[in-house]
């Protein structure tokens, strides 16, 4: 199996956290993987990508026309990266209705709109997406199981309320 | 055993397995991982080591080095351009050698990422006649630490290993030692003067002829070791295609993909290389082409009719590596004749996407600093030098002029004083940049009476690099205020405030002394950085902000001299604060807007 995500958002919406749930699903199940995570400039609030390659691979980075998926935690920052993506791959994005209409399959969630009724925390947006992601691609590496199992390894404490989040997207869309 | 790691996660287990008991360096992205886990490492499993961050590379590196000459497996951590200010010690070390093993570890970052020059380590390796080790992937990165450190102590040399950002900041599964047995000597410094403290010429002299002999010894082992065995495997043909680092990657990958099939030699010590027994190789080839990045170190020194490169203009000459990238140098040797299959057909959006630059974070006191700067020394009245920081990217505000090197705007902003005496120069340097390299330059200033302004914004913490500790933090002793008073004059002292007139008062107290003096000004702003915490959370009132878009003129105002990342328009035209982004710093709630559109937002948070 071979399947390339491009991750992108801005700094603060947790996208290197994305990064390292995909690495550790991979290494607990020991699918070679190989990603890489921008680091330096970007504290809060500028763009940030971040790429990740399962399958045997052997250089860290996306190029062109190659990306299976992308999970934008940003509209904006997702268009951005579409160059990325082959043209039978799939956007999953945090945007409300007004994402421009593209000849690529996109599956929306409003998470900010979420956010701002109080149904779930900001800082689970990244989460919901990947539960948005595991949903809509049958293609997707990783099950739910794996996901969940990654979570709990990074941040014991926080497994729990990550879970419902994941659960909440899973139902949702 | 397996673990999933980052490349500069693997280099800090690399060194912990390879008994490496003193580590010292410098944070830089993309190095700074490396010590900080080796910290942890060492935190965790109660290891017997040194491990510290130090004031700057070249301290690091002589620390590290002395370790080494006394016998003990040593190791210094920075980034490319930490290297320009290690060098002088390098230099010096590479004609004296070690008996430890001397790590230096030079993370390298083509494409610009977050450096200002994509100088190349391993060039800088063949300049001082030391053997470099270039990892590919994060897996090398860890199995190359320990060749560098037997190479190190066989030779007797300093040696270096250089990642790149692609590996400093990959992440794969890594195979490494099950167990940590960490080892260390109690091995003690031999006097040994003839040696340690060599001087022009005699000695000096001889070591250079040591030095040669050393490298022409180390280009023979490389042969040996690892390029002949790849060599008695190849089968020759039309065309050779020799990596270093990266590249390696980047090449196989492109070959899969269009269906390509070449001989390919991994240069795993990319200087010194066995030149004639490398050109005797290239008989079975009608053609040969480097790939490496960024500067064509392997192909300077391999050069002949037969090779192709960068300096042939065959493969891109600046950037970072791109399997497009590879794509058209194959196209350009005439190996590939298909299409680019690296380019997608363009969607048409009708409309720009906004960029995003990098900002400094909402609720950062480096704003606000900025804003009351510029608002007392007005521009067309003044020469803004910064410096290498968080606070570089005050650059979006307006609010900077020019940026050259750690500790640059100390004497920049002394020759700009001289050169332009009807400007008032108002330099900006954070604190970790001034313990780092800002201190001999404000000595010179005072000494020879230059008159500007030098504001150290002292956040107590290297911030930009993930928040490592700054001298004064680790040792309270330590005062900047302090400092700049032993050196002979006043140090002027504010603490940030989210009143913004308070921060604009101050610096017109500032200017009034500056007007005064004859000496340069000096400031410490104390402040915080955001993402410090628990520290940050002291200092945050947790006042936030909503736009009264009544009042909101659309001026312009807050979004480009103030800048705050949660300030946007909205679809009616008017600003509007992103409420996830905003920091509840209150800064803006006074001065920013002319019409008073800033308001508290008394939404519970």
């Amino acid at each position: 199996m071979k399947y390339q995500i491009v991750i992108a958002g801005f700094g603060g919406q947790g996208v290197v956290f994305l990064v390292k749930v995909l690495s550790i699903c991979a290494g607990e199940k020991d699918i070679a993987f190989i990603g890489t995570e921008n680091h330096g400039m970007s504290q809060r609030g500028g763009a940030v990508s971040c790429d990740i390659k399962i399958g045997d691979f052997k250089n860290p980075v996306i190029d062109k026309n190659q990306a299976d998926m992308i999970i934008g935690l940003d509209k904006n920052e997702s268009l951005r990266n579409l160059a990325y993506l082959k043209q039978d791959g799939i956007v999953i994005v945090n945007s409300d209705e007004s994402y421009p209409d593209i000849p690529i399959k996109v599956v929306k969630a409003d998470v900010n709109k979420k956010a701002l009724n109080g149904e779930l925390p900001i800082q689970g947006l990244n989460v919901y997406m990947l539960g948005v992601a595991l949903k809509n691609e049958k293609n997707f590496p990783f099950t739910v199981e794996d996901v969940k199992k990654a979570i709990k390894k990074i941040n014991p404490k926080l497994a729990e309320q990550n879970f419902e989040i994941l659960e909440k997207a899973i139902k949702e869309n | 055993m397996k673990q999933t790691l980052m490349g500069n996660e693997a280099i800090a287990w690399g060194i912990v397995h390879a008994n490496i008991q003193m580590v010292s360096g410098y944070p830089g992205t993309p190095s700074s991982e490396i010590l900080k886990t080796v910290q942890k490492i060492q935190s965790d499993l109660k290891l017997d080591m040194y491990v510290q961050w130090a004031t700057n590379e070249k301290v690091g590196f002589e620390v590290a080095y002395a370790g080494a000459i006394s016998g003990q497996r040593s190791c210094a951590t920075m980034k490319q351009v930490g290297l320009n200010v290690a060098s002088d010690a390098l230099m010096s070390a590479s004609y004296i050698g070690n008996k430890g093993a001397m790590l230096l570890v030079c993370a390298d970052d083509p494409g610009f990422h977050s450096s200002q020059t994509e100088q190349d380590s391993r060039v800088f390796a063949k300049f001082a006649r030391i053997p470099v080790f270039d990892p590919s992937t994060p897996q090398d990165a860890y199995d190359f630490v320990k060749l560098a450190v037997e190479v190190s102590e066989l030779f007797e040399t300093t040696t270096m290993l250089r990642p790149v950002m692609r590996v400093s900041h990959a992440r794969e599964i890594i195979h490494m030692n099950s167990e940590t047995n960490f080892t260390k000597t109690d091995n003690r410094f031999k006097r040994d003067i003839k040696r340690w403290a060599a001087v022009p010429r005699a000695g000096r002299l001889s070591q250079g002829y040591d030095q040669l002999k050393r490298i022409e010894d180390i280009a023979r082992y490389n042969y040996e070791r690892f390029l002949k065995p790849q060599l008695d495997d190849l089968k020759g043909g039309k065309l050779l295609i020799i990596t270093s680092g990266t590249a390696d990657g980047f090449v196989r990958e492109t070959l899969d993909d269009l269906d390509l099939k070449s001989d390919i030699l991994k240069v795993i010590m990319p200087y010194p290389l066995p030149v004639k027994e490398l050109k005797k190789a290239f008989d079975k080839y009608e053609k040969i082409i480097v790939f490496e990045e960024p500067y064509p170190c392997v192909e300077e020194q391999i050069a002949c009719e037969k090779v192709y490169g960068k300096n042939t203009g065959t493969v891109h000459k600046i950037d970072e590596m791109s399997k497009e990238g590879v794509l058209k140098a194959l196209q350009n040797i005439g190996f590939y004749e298909g299409k680019n299959i690296y380019e997608a057909p363009k969607i048409d959006l009708g409309f720009e996407v906004p960029a995003r630059p990098p900002a400094l974070c909402p609720g950062c006191p480096h704003r606000d600093i900025y804003y009351s700067i510029m608002k007392v020394f007005k521009k067309s009245k003044s020469i803004y030098p910064s410096d290498i920081g968080c606070y570089t990217l005050a650059l979006a505000q307006g609010a900077i002029d020019t940026v050259l090197c750690m500790g640059g705007s100390v004497a920049m902003a002394s020759g700009f004083s001289i050169a332009n005496p009807d400007k008032t120069v108002v330099a900006t340097i954070g604190d970790g940049t001034f313990f780092h390299s800002g201190i001999p330059p404000l000595l010179n200033a005072i000494y020879q009476s230059h008159k500007f302004i030098l504001v150290i914004l002292d956040n107590s913490t290297v911030a930009m690099t993930g928040r490592q500790v700054t001298p004064e933090r680790f040792h309270q002793a330590i005062d900047i205020k302090k400092i700049v008073e032993g050196c002979g004059i006043e140090c002027l002292e504010h603490n940030y405030s989210h009143n913004m007139h308070e921060n604009i008062d101050f610096f017109k107290e500032v200017k009034k002394k500056y007007e005064q003096n004859d000496t340069p000004t000096v400031v410490v702003v104390r402040q915080f950085c955001i993402l410090d915490n628990p520290r940050a959370k002291e200092f945050v009132p947790n006042i936030y902000a909503k736009v009264d878009e009544d009042k909101c003129v659309a001026c312009d105002q807050c979004t480009t001299i103030y800048k705050c990342p949660p300030m946007h328009y909205n679809e009616h035209g008017k600003i509007e604060i992103d409420p996830f982004l905003c920091a509840g710093c209150a800064g803006c709630l006074e001065v920013i807007c002319p019409t008073g559109a800033f308001e508290i937002d008394k939404r519970e948070k």
